[in-house]
């Protein structure tokens, strides 16, 4: 008896054991899950989104230019992204335009069936102040200090930034409002000003103009993803007219841009190679660029809601976590002892007790005596030169 | 002015004048203008004066000597920014008398009156003598009587040259508004007296001082010359050595003088800033504030690159035409020291009203040529029209910004037309006198009708 009691005891141990046990595994195999879970919070690095969208061209015939802009507006602002967060720059104003037979809207699908424009549109910049120094201005923050706060690009280090450019480009330049050009190399250098004020964390630049790729060619600063709609000594061309408006309604780059975003919710997992494979050349009849090279990170590791999207990381969980610290150690530094206690004071500028109480004017400042001496000499010499020296006489 | 009335009675009796109440005229006259400047500096016309732009320019305006006395009181050259611009020979006389700088404008205007009278009457009799020994050598064709000159019309005209210059509103506007072209005036006149004096000497320093001010009156060298070897008596012609020894004599003395009053101001503030602050401001232009003149407007459109070419142009303009002037003028230099201050006035950098109340001065002493005017009518109402319309347009270009520049521009284009056509005219009446003393009051062609002269 005592013996099968025994063995019964030993199972009976044994499955408690090993029940203990899988217990715990799982419970490590959940922490384990969470832990790897928290970790995706720091995966991209960034804590805020913004999105700087320009639009160049002006004139009627310029419409999709405006409707690429506003479509890839409408995206973003759905996929999160405030208004106090875009940018928009718009070079003229379609919905109210003279020539638009329905006011107060612009489409970006023949047969109307999307209007972009819309109930809650925010142009920041309009019309003439769509200029190559205030898109400059807006991306290195150097504005005056009257700009309101809604034309200012107020990123900091970890602000992912979108800037979708159109309008019409050529090799190496873009057109703004038909009067001047910005070239690559100015917006290499504000991309690059940019970083060195730590204005960005990562940067996705998409431009959709003739010959785009030329644009993103001169980047040299870290962090920039690139993309173009067409290759340098291609044309962009444009999707659809629409024969009741009667201009072109949208770019074909853009066109399927925004087909593909539609498609994107703020919880999708789609990564920038999927956006690099909007618009082959079969649909776009120009061959679609990108530029990856400066950017650290591997494409297929980040999300289109890392640029287009303004996404919360909330996690909702109901066990708790356990965050490791930080290895560094903390110097403690003896405060008593190397508090500064020399008192601060100004240099004086201005005489400024003299300034206020208007003492009389002392005049400072007196002729050189050799150049008093020198001038009454040769005052003295001419006039007894002019009148003789035996005038000298009369004077002793 | 009882006095006045008396002199007129005495004219028409036939008498001379004694000097001294010439003289007493001179004082009386003076006393007037002090007493009308004393009152505009008094009222508050006086401010408002200061302002204007065809009375001040930034080169002589009494706001910035202020200012440059200031900055030099607080220890910093006064040429520093783009303010000040006299020279230091203005900045040592200021520094003693810039709290009675009403009196000083007030004396300056004085000497200048006093300067002309006794230049304009001593070459008044220079005149008459030479025009009685014409007469005697018979050079003179039959029917010119009337044209020729008497004692009895060049009585009075130093008086009136005093009081054309004294109690000229371009004058009294000047004094008012303390703008050192008064002074500049002073130092001509001062010029013109030694020279019609005949001291060379005197007149060579006086010349290098009022070119040292302000750099154009460089060009009254040659009618000097002219004069002081007319008066020697030495032949104008390149082929006579005494006439390039008296040329080198007075040029060296000008030169000379001009080189010792330069390093003078070196040693006042021991730099030579005011080199490019006074001579670079005058010659490059570079303020373009309106004034009467023609710089401002022209520079204010034109392309960076044409800008050296445009300037060189413009200041050639100003020298320009004393070479072929001498040469016509040769044998009258005083007339040709009028047309020459007049074409400074007109053509220069940063003219003033001042500027022009100088050579105005001297019209009296044409005043026979007035038969021979041929437009003195429409010239003097282009004149003083314009000189009305000046506030008037200032007013509504700046104020009331219903005009432009344009308009403004439009006024000083036609009020130097104005001038240039005064200019001209009298030469032209001073060629036609001339030309009749020579050929014959009326002149008459082979078959007996009368000609016409045309001036080519």
């Amino acid at each position: 008896m005592a013996s099968f009691v025994g063995v019964q005891f030993t199972f009976c141990f044994r499955i408690i054991v090993i029940l203990f046990f899988l217990h715990f595994y799982r419970t490590s195999l959940s922490a384990h899950e969470i832990e790897t879970q928290a970790s995706h919070f720091f995966r991209s690095g960034h804590t805020n989104n913004w999105a700087v969208l320009v639009c160049t061209s002006r004139f009627w015939f310029n419409y999709r230019h405006v409707a690429n802009t506003l479509s890839v507006y409408r995206s973003v602002k759905r996929l999160g992204i405030p208004d106090s967060h875009i940018v928009l720059m718009l070079a003229d104003d379609m919905a109210c335009n003279h020539r638009n037979p329905k006011p107060a809207t612009v489409f970006s699908h023949k047969n109307m069936e999307l209007n972009v424009y819309g109930d809650d549109v925010e142009v920041d910049y309009r019309g003439y102040e769509v200029t190559v120094e205030n898109f400059l201005r807006v991306l290195t923050g150097r504005l005056p200090a009257s700009t309101p706060r809604s034309k200012r690009l107020l990123s900091d280090d970890r602000s992912n930034i979108l800037i979708y450019m159109t309008g019409h480009g050529g090799n190496g330049f873009l057109k703004f409002q038909d009067s001047e050009e910005i070239t690559n190399v100015e917006l290499a250098d504000a991309f690059e000003q940019m970083w060195q004020k730590r204005r960005y964390n990562e940067l996705l630049f998409i431009i959709d103009t003739c010959q785009g790729a030329s644009m993103y060619e001169r980047f040299y600063s870290p962090n920039i993803m690139a993309l173009a709609s067409s290759q340098v000594g291609e044309d962009s061309l444009s999707h659809q007219p629409d024969l009741a408006i009667g201009v072109h309604l949208m770019d074909r780059y853009t066109f399927y841009l925004l087909e593909f975003l539609e498609d994107i919710h703020p919880a999708s997992q789609s990564n920038m190679n999927d956006l690099f494979k909007v618009c082959p050349k079969s649909q776009c009849v120009s061959t679609p660029g990108h530029r990856t090279d400066l950017f650290q990170r591997n494409p297929n590791s980040v999300l289109i809601t890392d640029f287009f999207g303004s996404v919360r990381k909330v996690e909702i969980t109901m066990s708790t976590m356990k965050l490791n610290p930080n290895n560094t150690e903390r110097t403690e530094i003896d405060v008593n002892e190397e508090m500064v206690t020399t008192l601060q004071h100004y240099v004086d500028q201005l005489p400024v007790a003299e300034i206020i109480h208007q003492k009389p004017k002392q005049k400072d400042w007196h002729p050189p005596d050799g150049f008093i001496l020198g001038l009454w000499t040769l005052i003295i010499l001419i006039f007894f030169q002019t009148y003789g020296i035996k005038h000298l006489k009369h004077v002793f | 002015m009882p006095a006045i009335f008396h002199y007129i009675s005495q004219h028409a009796r036939g008498e001379r004048l004694p000097p001294a109440e010439m003289a007493a005229s001179l004082v009386l006259v003076l006393l007037i203008a002090v007493t009308v400047r004393a009152v505009l500096f008094r009222s508050s016309l006086a401010e408002i004066i200061a302002e204007r732009v065809e009375v001040v320019s930034p080169l002589n305006g009494w706001k910035r000597v202020v200012e440059g006395l200031a900055l030099l009181d607080l220890g910093v050259s006064p040429y520093s920014g783009d303010v000040f611009h006299e020279t230091p020979l203005m900045i040592y006389l200021f520094h003693f008398v810039i709290d009675y700088s009403e009196i000083v404008f007030m004396i300056a205007d004085a000497i200048t009156a006093v300067a002309l009278y006794l230049a304009v009457q001593d070459y008044n009799k220079i005149v008459y003598r030479k025009q009685k020994y014409t007469l005697e050598a018979g050079r003179y064709p039959l029917d010119v009587a009337e044209l020729l000159r008497t004692p009895k019309e060049m009585m009075y005209i130093p008086i009136k040259v005093a009081v054309f210059y004294l109690l000229n509103p371009f004058t009294v506007l000047s004094c008012v508004a303390k703008s050192t072209c008064g002074l500049n005036n002073a130092v001509t006149a001062l010029f013109i007296l030694c020279t019609i004096k005949g001291s060379a000497l005197l007149s060579a320093i006086f010349l290098a001082l009022a070119t040292y001010q302000s750099l154009y009156p460089f060009t009254l060298f040659a009618p000097a010359l002219l004069y002081q070897l007319q008066r020697l008596y030495i032949p104008i012609s390149v082929h006579s050595p005494r006439f390039w020894i008296f040329t080198s004599q007075y040029g060296s003395m000008y030169l000379g003088s001009l080189v010792v009053i330069t390093c003078l101001s070196f040693f006042l503030l021991s730099s030579w800033d005011f080199v490019t602050s006074v001579y670079g401001f005058i010659l490059s232009v570079p303020d373009l504030t309106p004034n009467i003149g023609l710089f401002w407007y022209f520079f204010a459109e034109m392309f960076e690159h044409f800008r050296p070419f445009f300037i060189c142009v413009f200041q050639i303009n100003v020298v320009f035409y004393t070479i072929p002037l001498s040469v016509k003028l040769k044998e009258h230099p005083i007339f040709l020291m009028f047309m020459q201050i007049a074409v400074i006035s007109i053509f220069k950098s940063y003219p003033t009203v001042g500027d022009i109340s100088l050579y105005m001065a001297f019209l009296p002493l044409w005043h026979h040529l007035y038969r021979f005017l041929r437009n003195i009518f429409l010239v003097s109402i282009v004149l003083i029209a314009c000189s009305v319309l000046f506030p008037v347009l200032w007013h509504l270009w700046i104020y009331a910004g219903s005009a432009n520049s344009n308009f403004y521009y439009a006024i000083t284009l036609a009020f130097n037309v104005g001038q240039i056509l005064l200019v001209s005219d009298y030469f032209y009446a001073y060629l036609r006198r001339e030309h009749h003393l020579i050929h014959g009051l009326y002149l008459k062609k082979k078959d007996g009708t009368e000609e016409t002269l045309i001036l080519k």
